[in-house]
């Protein structure tokens, strides 16, 4: 491999891997958003059933 | 709490847009403008990322230390939620310095890896962070795992140090820094048009990191939330 193979090699790696942890961060956090709401609209439906 | 959740996220956008830009100058900078090395030749344009990589972890594992010794003090979970959050962008950031290095070091050395002090401390320092994340997970008593998180969070931070004197307490192959160095100041020993494209790309990693660990501090609040209301939801 020439030096530029590994110069690209390198910002390929890295790049690659932040955007993969960037989008596994996001559908984590989309997750959580939705069981959040899940869990906040069965309380008020709880909170509503005991009135 | 809408509109506050609006402005933090406004705030979020900004700031994944500015790492945005920062991360596309770096880019050219490091990739076009910045001249060849006389000595290492392109290769050297791995440094652009190497340099910026550690110095977001070591950031990151400060970070770690701040969080951890406060939850240890006054027991507060956003103080574990930080130290938690900043230990995942950390352990991502000093993998990728461990294969930028790696990479590096194949066409100047002539080798992937060697046992030398300061590549072995900082793997090290990757370990022990993995640990610290595997703690996380095995205990199950969320107090019990933050606070044994946190004491090792503290130690780990303490490998930082080690890490950059190394090269001056040990014989080893690794150079001696070329930016943190008590005798130059970077100016005078590094191109002016290298020290740009350092400069650039180590900004565009720290607004990067803060973007990630702005989302990650916040998924750590919405999973906290989450546990607390099964808690209660159960019992």
């Amino acid at each position: 491999m020439g030096p530029w193979g590994f110069v690209l090699l390198a910002y390929g790696i890295v790049w690659g891997a932040i955007v993969l942890y960037s989008l596994s961060l996001r559908r984590r956090y989309r997750r959580a958003e939705e069981e959040l709401v899940r869990l906040r609209e069965s309380e008020a439906g709880q909170i509503r059933a005991q009135k | 709490m809408g509109e506050f959740s609006n402005s933090s996220g406004k705030r979020k956008g900004y700031l994944g847009a500015l790492a945005l830009i920062a991360i596309l100058f770096g880019l050219y900078w490091g990739l076009l403008q910045a001249p060849a090395d006389a000595f290492q030749g392109e290769v050297q344009r791995i440094m652009y990322l190497h340099i910026p990589s550690i110095l977001t972890a070591y950031l990151s594992f400060f970070l770690v230390f701040v969080g951890s010794c406060l939850y240890l003090w006054k027991r507060e979970k956003r103080d574990d939620i930080l130290a938690y959050s900043a230990a995942e962008i950390g352990v991502l950031f000093t993998a990728l310095t461990i294969v930028e290095g790696s990479i590096w070091g194949k066409p100047t050395w002539g080798v992937w890896w060697t046992w030398d002090a300061r590549l072995t401390l900082t793997a090290i320092l990757l370990l022990i962070f993995v640990g610290y994340l595997m703690l996380r997970s095995l205990i199950e008593e969320e107090s019990r795992a933050a606070a044994s998180a946190a004491v090792l969070g503290i130690i780990g931070f303490l490998d930082i140090p080690l890490i950059h004197m190394s090269v001056y307490w040990w014989r080893t192959l690794h150079q001696p820094p070329s930016i943190l160095r008590p005798d130059k100041a970077p100016w005078e020993n590094i191109h002016p048009a290298m020290l740009t494209a350092l400069a650039i790309n180590f900004v565009a990693f720290v607004l990067l990191y803060f973007y990630l660990l702005s989302h990650r501090f916040r998924l750590g609040e919405m999973l906290e939330e989450i546990r607390t209301r099964k808690l209660r939801r159960d019992t």
